[in-house]
């Protein structure tokens, strides 16, 4: 029950954020909620084994859709969401049907190379406004913060709970037995393609979300930075940090590095980047399963007292 | 006698080269059947394309009369082709226990609960004890037991075990094979892949020989193992061993 409980108290903590900090922090939580997505969505594709690196091809995807939805239907960017995610979600079913066939690195280098040709695709394309991308007048929200942050944050908790339902329900044991024997998963009678579809299907439309409500937030497109591959990296190095193959994982780590790398950016404008991949690297090599575990254990033995933690 | 599995004309191709060739065999419920032959004869091959882990270059396979040739493995597998691996593929991720309950849960879509309680049961039946042991603590025999418990967790019509026995010690072989005699008594057609020739005689109904992919001799163990061309197909095994 503590536990729970102890939950509850930071659901309502992130709830009630914007009544009790200032627009700043706000927004380095906003963004912090946004990469947890992305990271969250890519450990999806990993416990099934698969090295996904179309995260910010989806990111951009989503991002374009809305915008172009917004500016030539001229709909409520709201709305416009709902493009973005069934759009992305349609794309990785049609391309997730031969893509997923391939293994390893033959799946990971197709991937990123699918995430490069949506961004020569929009390059290109008259309608999303080729090299010099688009802009809106006006923000999602009427630029209200407080309303976009909600949104965000629900955005992420959607995330968990999706990740929450892949892990305690049949699905836990059909993505973790197709990763460690596929073969042993196929004689068992687990449908590989139709589980690595629907996870792929799923963690796309959380992307293509991600994108969407990122570039509605400052009603601007551009192709090299919408496709950046800081939404590629960056959901990664989360993952790993807070331990990858769980929920909590990627959490943590979003947090984590969300915090830290404001931190230094305010302590030292120039080379904070250095001492950032210092860190991320010193945890990968020092702490090759996250932080999570570390962590909670601390929480769980010395802060609520409850002992007993593996 | 029931015949669950019936395989006609199979054959599979890899490039040029025959591993199953034109070959008509069936299985019946309640009883052994024993796969025998040198290396490189095609046995596992056998099993590979039954239970679909390889498509067959030709033949036919019915299941209790129903056409499966072209089906996946998972579908095959629901139906009631159960199979072990050769060399012990375990999930890693999980205890022994879950490794039993993927089984229960994906080979007769059973909910999370009641799997667990027919991976339970198995347990018991296999004696296996250390159930929430992770794969890597156990032992030769626990791995083969759970690698039988999984694939019976999903109550097949029929089991292909290849060469559970490999690897035991005497003891334990005779605990397996008392095992496999009682899955046998459960009115499931089991189908052994085995070079312990001590096994096979104790614990087949009858066998089918292979030879670089073709069905050499086909009967009782004790009559087929005096006849000349099963004889000189272990011996030119030997023979092709002897110059290495």
């Amino acid at each position: 029950m503590k536990k729970y409980a102890f939950y509850l108290i930071l659901l309502l903590l992130a709830v009630a954020f914007p009544f009790y900090i200032d627009g700043y922090l706000l927004h380095v939580f906003l963004t912090i909620f946004i990469f947890m997505t992305m990271a969250l969505s890519w450990d999806m594709m990993l416990r099934t084994g698969q090295l996904s690196f179309a995260n910010a091809g989806f990111f951009g995807m989503g991002g374009y859709v809305s915008m172009v939805t917004v500016s030539s239907l001229e709909i409520d960017p709201l709305l416009s969401l709902i493009f973005a995610v069934v759009f992305a979600a349609a794309v990785a079913f049609i391309l997730g049907l031969p893509v997923l066939k391939l293994r390893g690195i033959y799946f990971a280098i197709v991937t990123l190379a699918l995430a490069h040709v949506f961004e020569v695709i929009a390059m290109n394309l008259e309608i999303t406004g080729g090299s010099t991308g688009m802009v809106l007048p006006e923000a999602i929200f009427g630029g209200d913060m407080q309303l976009l942050y909600w949104l965000v944050l629900g955005m992420a908790l959607l995330t968990i709970g999706i990740s929450e339902f892949f892990a305690r329900s049949r699905m836990h044991y059909a993505m973790h037995s197709i990763r460690n024997d596929e073969l042993t998963a196929q004689a068992s009678g687990i449908n590989v393609s139709r589980t690595l579809i629907i996870v792929f299907v799923t963690s796309s439309a959380l992307q293509g979300l991600a994108g969407a409500i990122y570039v509605q937030q400052y009603a601007f497109v551009l192709p090299e930075s919408t496709f950046s591959l800081d939404y590629l990296l960056l959901p990664i190095a989360m993952a790993l940090v807070g331990g990858t193959l769980s929920t909590a994982g990627p959490v943590v780590g979003a947090i984590f590095l969300g915090l830290i790398s404001e931190y230094l950016r305010l302590i030292m404008p120039y080379g904070h980047l250095l001492i950032y991949g210092l860190v991320i690297a010193v945890i990968i090599l020092f702490m090759p399963g996250g932080i999570y575990k570390p962590v909670r254990n601390i929480i769980l033995n010395r802060i609520l007292n409850l002992g007993g933690a593996s | 006698m029931d015949s669950v599995l019936k395989a006609e004309k199979i054959t599979k191709e890899f490039g040029g080269l025959t591993a199953v060739d034109n070959i008509t065999f069936s299985a019946d419920k309640g009883e052994i059947l024993g796969i025998i032959g040198p290396n490189g004869a095609g046995k596992t091959t056998v099993i590979n394309v039954i239970s679909g882990i390889l498509p067959l270059t030709g033949g036919n396979i019915t299941l209790k009369e129903r056409q499966i040739s072209d089906m996946p493995p998972h579908d095959r597998s629901r139906l009631g082709i159960s199979r072990t691996f050769q060399t012990v593929r375990p999930l890693e991720k999980f205890t022994a226990m879950e490794n039993i309950m993927v089984g229960a849960l994906f080979g007769r879509e059973l909910t999370k609960n009641k799997a667990r309680e027919r991976a339970e049961s198995i347990c018991d039946f296999l004696n296996l004890d250390r159930t929430d042991a992770h794969v890597d603590n156990l032992t030769v025999l626990e791995l083969k037991k759970l690698e039988l418990g999984r694939a019976m967790a999903s109550e097949p019509e029929i089991l292909f075990l290849d060469e559970v026995m490999a690897g035991l010690n005497s003891s334990e072989t005779n605990e397996m094979i008392e095992l496999i005699r009682k899955i046998k008594d459960r009115g499931v057609a089991v189908c052994v892949v085995e070079h312990v020739m001590k096994v096979v005689s104790e614990l087949t109904d009858r066998v089918i020989v292979l030879d670089r992919g073709e069905i050499i001799a086909r009967g009782r163990y004790e009559e087929v193992s005096k006849k000349e061309e099963v004889i000189a197909a272990y011996l030119g095994e030997e023979e092709e061993n002897a110059e290495d």
